[in-house]
Parts: structure tokens; C-alpha cells; sequence
């Protein structure tokens, strides 16, 4: 099986312009009017008391949103859960699908004053250690697919720790 | 390679068996060869929980959706979607953890679930959104790191939880860790524990003013007493929370420590015996114990006692008891004028307690309302190992505690904490805010529990430094429904969730308590004074410490001025912020904290908390059926002689399991069994088909009686079919028992 637990992070750009509370209302209108293609949403979450973390969360069953806020920078993340039957290449290029089209759709949303998300700059993440453990294998396996999904990106491994999942920061080469 | 393989070896025989049986389950789920109200059961007790929506509805705030998931209508329980998150309950025995359990944890809450590891009030860790077909993978991997979620739900004896001071408390008799640990381990999977008709919980205390572990409030409590230089505990029984909450009664003034776990065992025999089995409102043990009265309830667990066969884990784990110490990783050492951070002085008044043992400390690690990340899991687990040599325990008041601190690097710990956000300050007072899952997850949550906690916490904490020290004190829990999962009627100010109606409008409201005792092991419960709409609790909570400060005689404590005032007073000072305005006035109270749809109740399903009412019998013929088509697959791969031998089995243990109804003792010896089941149940023609007569019987006996020397494809395959007939004429049989059973009750 292909890994397919992926996920992507897009920062945002402007974070001082919205309150991570902005969010709890999109999201719940999302629901509303079940908005994201290929996806079944069902609940919002609201961790913004965890420092660092989930911030608000947007539970579907094929992935989660997240209004993410891990390592201190605030961004859209997307991860898959449930099984895509591509190839490694086709799985991390629907991931990322669908994380742009969440953002275009935050972009857009006029509750959120003007947000802007960055095209230069994204974390990958393989969010599966058993086949894609933090190690140099897989670093090498991962990289060669991700430039190619990506296009021209320059990639740099996120996580020194091997206990952490393996993870890329892509920007634009 | 899959994670079974991957940690072939590394999870216990007998623990990888159960999880391979677990995954086999839920195979079978899938095709039908299960039932639903057997197979949740089945998952709760592996831990794993329903959650909201899992019925497959929500309402959106316009409208309920019906939820589309790919493999509906199949489901893992009544009203219960296959596809929908569910929870995962994982027990931490006295909140015991290491480093390694932790990072785990944190991988397991990253892949599955959505990277929080919560802590519950009864020190467990929950993971939540997690698919049901993850969760035999997190349980390997958990049982690779010597967790285990086996009976963490469901009717059965659930984590059994300590003071987490227990070893290292300056007033404490002695430590209960090693009693803890033990009957934890000798009631898991018991047979005894098996067939209750309600969840069974066990807490252990140190000493009795303190909170500690909460004794008066659990199904059985242990309170370490010496006497005569000998070790044992004051007994409770028949405590519990829930809607109507019950005070334990003292069993015995002192049972010694050999006697612990056979009167523990007695005890869960006696409950499984005469527990209420049909309506699960009434079949906690406090309603059988208050039914029979301690003393006759005692008398039979006493009369059991003294039949129950000698079983040497009773003692074994005593002269290890005695022995049991942990081991701090630094010499002790006083802070004597180390250098101190900003911020550290407010900390550590609050989330450091000067341990027995001079040189150390416990720290508290303010978890808020519970939940941590798996990056600060992880960086946790590297502080354990820097700071404490590994001994991390988790706490009733959802927080972590480290052990055995050499208090010269508490500064020092405080700054590491402080980097990865958690150096709050506030444990164990007004700040640190107990809430359950209420209506973020819980199916029978009505109003956001998790929400009101959230907003109180970050009001009280701007403005903590300005509060009156006795206010600082106090302590606040919240549920989100009547059934006290965040133990509401033990706090100071408690509240739970609840509704009006106003027009053709639901307004969230919580239920106010006041004057419930943490002390004195839960020492009494708080009054209900009455509903106020969720958004004016933080007045409430205002208004009501104030009150109590201006009024306050002397060093009253809150609860004493509670009483003074009264009832009728206390919710006079209340009673305009009971009110509701009409909707176009006020907008806002029509719906909960952090949730902007308008309030409803529609979300509410129906509670696992109780689990199914499921018998000992019911689970023996699953497990039948079970190694009937584990039969059949070893026949498609040709082992014969397999495939024999699990058909066989299968109708030894329906055979076994019909013959314990009529006597629970029978061993597992299969000439035994053999005949037992032809006395009791064949001779009588209880175990008879009316077309078929005996046949189904003879079968079993023939195999039982004269197994094959060679394997022939035909004959195996004859013999699993016999063997499915067998299980099916079992389920008949049963049928008849149960009839005769309540023919006679009604008698």
C-alpha cells in the first residue's frame, strides 16, 4: 500500500489580521453547506486553548482541517485519513488539492478580513511512521516524488528528531 | 509490513491473542456474523467508545444532515455508524506512565487521531475522532509499550485510579501504588468481573482528609491504614456521582493487605450475582448495596469469601509491595538561592509540593482542561527523563504530575516548560477548571461543558492575581450532562448541563452546585441550587465569590458558608441571572460557548457509558462462533488438523459456558466440562432439539471422546459443520435457561 496518510500545511501570511475564533463560524458554515469536494464534514473543534496546537478544527471523515498554530506559526493544515488509491505522487498531489482549495475558500470568505495564504512556502508531512519512519530511507524515497509533485520546489527535512514524523518544507526553488 | 508484524513479539502473548481475536471481530462485524449490540459491547470493552453524531446525524444550526459515510447502513453498535469517530479509552492503571508510554501515546494520538491526547478525570487518556478500524493498530501499539485498553468501557472494572502523591505524600500511611497496580491487574480480564450489569470502579487513597483518590465517591474504595504495625485499609462500598450520587459505606474498618484481592474478588462475584441486570439506570453497585443494606451485603460477600478457590496472585505480590520504591534519577538537593526565572514564584506556590522525602518535589503540569499535544508529549517525555527519572502519572484533576524532583532544578524545569507552553501557573485552584467531553464529543452531553471551562479558566486567570486567597482555593468542575463524568458534585462551584425551553427555543443552561468537598476523599456533595442559562455562569461565578468573600467570617471555608447561608439564600443571590430574555433581545443565549449554531437537543444519541446489557453467556457463545469460522479459514488453508482442533473447541467452550450457568465453577478440564454438560444439560433434555433429539450433543461427545489420529478434508470439514449446529442448538439451550431462570425469580 502507498502512503496516504499525508499532510500539508500553507501558512498564512497576514496572521495578525484574523482572531483564530474567526474560524469557528466558517468552518461551521462549511458544514452547512458541505463545501470541500470529496469530503464528508461533520464537526468543528475549538482547541485554541492548547498553546501551539490544533487551534480549530474541522473534523471530516476522509481528512481534518485544522486552523493549525503548531510551532507558532498559524497556516491551513490538511491530513488524510482514509485510504486514496493512487500512487505516492497522486495521493500528496490530491492532499494538496485539497488543502488549496480550503484556502482559496478562506481567501475568499469575507469574515476573515482579507486573509492571505503563502504560495512560496509549505510543510509536508508523512503521517505514517511505519511507512515513511523519520529516517534517512525514507528521506531519500520521499524526495525525488515530492519535487515532482510539487514542480520546481527546494526541499529541506523538517524534523531532526526521529520520533517526529517526516516532514519537508518546500519553497518555491 | 503491517504494524502486527512489525511488533511481533514486542505486545504479550496473551494481549496480542485478545487483539487478534478483537480484529477478528470486527471482520466478522462486517459480515454480519455478529451482532450489533454484541459487537459494541464487544469494542467497548477494548475501549473503544462512540461519539457524537455517530448516528449519523447533526444538526447544522438550520437543518439536521443526515452524515454520508462510505460503508452505511453497517454499524458497530444500535444507531451506531461504522464509519463514524469514535473515541478510544486507554487505561492507565494509578496514572502511572513512563517517558516511552508517552511518546506512544503521542504517535497514536498523531496517526489516528487529531493530535490531542486528553486526560481524563479518572486518569485515563482518551483519543478522540479515531476510525474503529484503526483501533486494533493502536492497541498493538500501545501493548507494545505495556498499555492496554481491555475493559476501559463497558460493563466491566474500569481503570483503577490512586492519589498521584501515593509514595511521596508527606501524610499518607503508606504507598498504595503496588495494591493498585495489583488488584488492577488481578481483576482485568477475572472471569468474576465478566458478567456485571454496570461499569465497576476502584480508587485507592493514601490518607483520609486529603482528596487524594477520591474513595467516598468509587464503587470500592482502599484507604491505607496501619494497624498494629501491620498493613491494610478501610473498605468503601456503594459509593458513586451519576444523577443521584451516594456516599460509600464503609465495608470494614480494616481488611489486611492478603485479604484485599480476594475480598475485591468476592466482591465483583456477589455484584455480578445480584446486580440489576435489565434496567442499567439502577445497576451501579451503590443501588444493590443500598438495596441490601451494608451489613447483609457484607454477610454475602463474606459467605462468598469463603468459598472461592485459593488463588495464589492473592499474596503473591505482597513482600514486592513492601519492597516498592521508585527511583529518583538525582541525588536530593535544596534550591538554596538558585537563580529564578520570571513568573516562577506564582508557579511554584501552586504547582509544586514539597515531597516526604526532603530534597524533592512533585510538579503539576497544568493541563488545560486536560489536553496536550503530541509535540509537547513528546518534549515531555524528554523533560521526565531529564528531570525525574521517568515518573510522570496523570491526575483525576486532568493534569500530569512529575515525581521526585531534585528541587534545585525546578527553575530549571519550569523554564523547559514554559518553552513548550505548558508553565501555567494555578494547579489545584479556581484556574484549573475539570471539565468531561460534554457536547464536543459525548453523546449525551446537552450543554458545551468543555466551552464553559475554556471561557472561565481565561477570565478567572486575567484576573487571578487580584483574587482573595480564599477564592483562589476553590475549585470548579463541569459535566455537560446530569451523569457527573467531571465530577460536579465534588467541586466547590459545580455546574452541570441542562436545558429550558423558552417558546418554541432551547436555551443551554447549566445546573449550579455549591458546597461540594474535594477534601476528606470527596467528603460530601454539593446542592443543586438551580439553572442558570450557560453564557451568565461566569457572573454566577462572580457574583457568588464576591459574596463569599464580603461576607466570609473569619477562616470560614466555602463549603461551612454555604451552609450558613442556605439554600433558599444562595439562589435568591441568583435568581436574575436565571432569567432569559426573549430571543430578539438577547441572541447570544440561545447558543452554547464556542458554537454559534443555535442551541438543540437533536444532537443528543443514545449513552455507551452503561454499555450493553450483555451476558457471560452471550460473550462465551460470540467466542464459539468465533472459533468456528476461525475453523473454517484453516480448513480454506488446508491445516486440517487445525481447523479440527478449533472446531472442536468451539463447542467445548458453548458447552462450558451453558454448564456455568448452572455451575460457575466448572473448570476449564474438558473431560470436566464433557461431563457436567451431559449430566446437567443433556440427561435432562435441556440441551435437546426437538427435531433432532440429542444429536447435536452426541456430536460434541463423539469428538470429545474419540479425537481423530489422521485428518481427513471431509471429515474436518463435517466436523466444523457439526460444530456450527452445536453453537446454534447452544443459543437454544440458553434461550431455555433464561426462560427457567425468570420462570423461577417470578416465583
Amino acid at each position: 500500500m502507498e502512503l496516504y496518510k499525508i499532510g500539508v500545511k500553507i501558512f498564512v501570511a497576514n496572521p495578525r489580521v484574523v482572531d483564530i475564533h474567526d474560524f469557528i463560524p466558517v468552518f461551521h458554515r462549511w458544514i452547512q453547506e458541505q463545501t470541500i469536494d470529496g469530503h464528508q464534514l461533520i464537526d468543528v473543534h475549538d482547541y485554541s486553548h492548547v498553546a501551539n496546537g490544533p487551534g480549530i478544527l474541522l473534523v471530516a471523515h476522509e481528512g481534518n482541517f485544522s486552523m493549525d498554530q503548531e510551532g507558532g506559526r498559524l497556516g491551513l493544515f490538511y491530513y488524510r485519513k482514509r485510504e486514496l488509491s493512487g500512487g505516492l505522487e497522486s495521493n500528496l498531489k490530491t492532499v494538496l488539492n485539497a488543502a488549496l482549495q480550503a484556502c482559496k475558500l478562506l481567501e475568499s470568505d469575507p469574515k476573515l478580513n482579507g486573509i492571505k495564504f503563502r504560495t512560496d512556502e509549505i510543510l509536508v508531512i508523512a503521517n505514517d511512521r511505519l511507512l515513511a519512519p523519520n529516517d534517512a530511507a525514507s528521506r531519500a524515497k520521499f524526495e525525488p516524488v515530492i519535487a515532482r509533485a510539487l514542480g520546481k520546489a527546494k526541499l529541506a527535512p523538517q524534523a531532526a528528531d526521529p520520533r517526529d514524523r517526516l516532514a519537508f518544507v518546500v519553497s518555491r526553488g | 509490513m503491517t504494524w502486527k508484524e512489525k511488533l511481533a513479539g514486542k505486545v504479550s502473548r496473551e494481549l496480542a491473542g485478545e487483539i487478534d481475536v478483537y480484529e477478528t471481530q470486527l471482520e466478522l462485524r462486517k459480515l454480519g456474523k455478529i451482532d450489533e449490540k454484541l459487537f459494541a459491547e464487544t469494542r467497548l470493552r477494548r475501549g473503544a467508545y462512540g461519539q457524537r453524531y455517530d448516528n449519523g446525524q447533526r444538526h447544522d444550526g438550520v437543518k439536521t444532515q443526515q452524515l454520508k459515510f462510505p460503508a452505511s447502513p453497517l454499524t458497530k453498535g444500535p444507531e451506531t455508524l461504522w464509519d463514524a469517530p469514535g473515541m478510544q479509552r486507554i487505561k492507565i492503571p494509578f496514572g502511572g506512565l513512563t517517558p516511552a508510554q508517552l511518546e506512544t501515546l503521542a504517535d497514536c494520538a498523531e496517526e489516528y487521531s487529531d493530535s490531542i491526547l486528553h486526560v481524563t478525570t479518572r486518569q485515563d487518556f482518551q483519543l478522540h475522532f479515531v476510525h474503529i478500524e484503526d483501533t486494533p493498530t493502536i492497541m498493538r501499539r500501545l501493548g507494545a509499550a505495556g498499555i492496554t485498553t481491555r475493559e476501559a468501557c463497558g460493563n466491566s472494572v474500569r481503570n483503577v485510579t490512586a492519589c498521584p502523591l501515593a509514595g511521596v505524600c508527606r501524610t499518607e500511611a503508606f504507598d498504595v501504588t503496588p495494591y493498585a497496580k495489583a488488584i488492577a491487574y488481578f481483576l482485568l480480564g477475572h472471569p468474576d468481573t465478566q458478567d456485571f450489569g454496570r461499569k465497576f470502579k476502584i480508587a485507592f487513597s493514601g490518607c483520609e482528609q486529603e482528596a487524594c483518590g477520591l474513595v467516598n465517591m468509587h464503587d470500592m474504595g482502599a484507604l491505607a491504614m496501619v494497624r498494629d504495625g501491620k498493613r491494610g485499609f478501610r473498605l468503601y462500598v456503594g459509593g458513586g456521582l451519576g444523577p443521584v450520587p451516594y456516599q460509600a459505606k464503609v465495608f470494614a474498618d480494616f481488611v489486611p493487605e492478603e485479604e484485599l484481592l480476594p475480598i475485591a474478588q468476592a466482591i465483583a462475584r456477589v455484584f455480578a450475582r445480584l446486580g440489576e441486570k435489565q434496567n442499567r439506570a439502577r445497576a451501579r453497585i451503590k443501588f444493590l448495596v443500598a438495596k441490601l443494606g451494608v451489613d447483609e451485603f457484607k454477610r454475602l460477600v463474606m459467605e462468598e469469601r469463603k468459598i472461592l478457590p485459593p488463588d495464589p496472585r492473592w499474596t503473591a505480590f505482597i513482600p514486592d509491595a513492601h519492597g516498592f520504591k521508585e527511583t529518583p534519577l538525582k541525588s536530593p538537593a535544596s534550591l538554596n538561592g538558585s537563580a529564578k526565572p520570571e513568573g516562577y514564584a506564582a508557579w511554584a506556590e501552586t504547582n509544586v509540593y514539597h515531597q516526604l522525602q526532603p530534597g524533592y518535589a512533585v510538579v503539576t503540569i497544568s493541563l488545560p482542561i486536560g489536553d496536550f499535544t503530541s509535540s509537547q508529549a513528546r518534549r515531555l517525555a524528554d523533560l521526565a527523563r531529564k528531570y525525574c527519572g521517568g515518573n510522570i502519572r496523570t491526575t483525576v484533576e486532568q493534569n500530569l504530575v512529575f515525581r521526585w524532583v531534585a528541587e534545585k532544578d525546578l527553575p530549571e524545569l519550569y523554564r523547559d516548560l514554559k518553552a513548550i507552553g505548558l508553565g501555567d501557573f494555578g494547579a489545584g485552584t479556581i484556574l484549573d477548571v475539570v471539565a468531561c467531553p460534554g457536547t464536543d464529543t459525548c453523546k449525551l452531553g446537552i450543554a458545551s461543558s468543555r466551552g464553559l471551562a475554556r471561557e472561565l479558566r481565561q477570565r478567572l486567570a486575567a484576573q487571578y492575581f487580584n483574587l482573595d486567597a480564599a477564592v483562589k482555593g476553590l475549585h470548579i468542575k463541569v459535566s455537560g450532562c446530569f451523569n457527573s463524568c467531571g465530577q460536579h458534585h465534588l467541586a466547590d462551584i459545580g455546574f452541570y448541563g441542562n436545558s429550558r425551553t423558552l417558546g418554541n427555543r432551547k436555551v443551554p443552561h447549566f445546573q449550579v452546585l455549591l458546597g461540594g468537598k474535594w477534601r476528606d476523599n470527596a467528603g460530601s456533595y454539593g446542592l443543586a441550587i438551580g439553572s442558570v442559562p450557560s453564557k451568565n455562569v461566569p457572573a454566577v461565578v462572580e457574583r457568588i465569590t464576591q459574596r463569599f468573600v464580603k461576607e466570609r467570617r473569619g477562616n470560614e471555608v466555602f463549603q461551612d458558608f454555604i451552609a450558613r447561608i442556605g439554600k433558599a439564600e444562595s439562589r435568591k443571590m441568583l435568581e436574575d441571572l436565571m432569567e432569559v430574555p426573549a430571543h430578539e433581545l438577547s441572541p447570544g443565549l440561545y447558543s452554547d460557548w464556542g458554537d454559534p449554531r443555535e442551541f438543540t437537543m437533536g444532537d443528543m444519541g443514545m449513552g455507551e457509558c452503561a454499555g450493553e446489557i450483555v451476558s457471560r453467556l452471550d460473550f462465551d457463545l460470540q467466542a464459539a462462533e468465533r472459533l468456528c469460522f476461525e475453523a473454517q479459514l484453516k480448513l480454506e488453508a488446508k491445516d486440517l488438523a487445525k481447523a479440527d482442533e478449533l472446531a472442536y473447541k468451539s463447542m467445548l467452550q458453548a458447552a462450558q459456558g451453558l454448564v456455568k450457568e448452572l455451575w460457575y465453577d466448572v473448570p476449564n478440564d474438558p473431560d470436566v466440562i464433557a461431563k457436567e454438560f451431559r449430566a446437567r444439560l443433556f440427561e435432562p433434555k435441556l440441551f435437546w432439539d426437538r427435531f433432532a433429539g440429542g444429536k447435536f450433543a452426541q456430536d460434541f461427545f463423539r469428538r470429545h471422546e474419540n479425537p481423530p489420529a489422521r485428518y481427513e478434508y471431509d471429515e474436518v470439514h463435517r466436523l466444523i459443520e457439526e460444530s456450527q449446529l452445536f453453537i446454534e442448538a447452544a443459543h437454544a439451550c440458553a434461550d431455555k435457561l433464561r426462560e427457567q431462570k425468570a420462570a423461577s425469580m417470578k416465583l
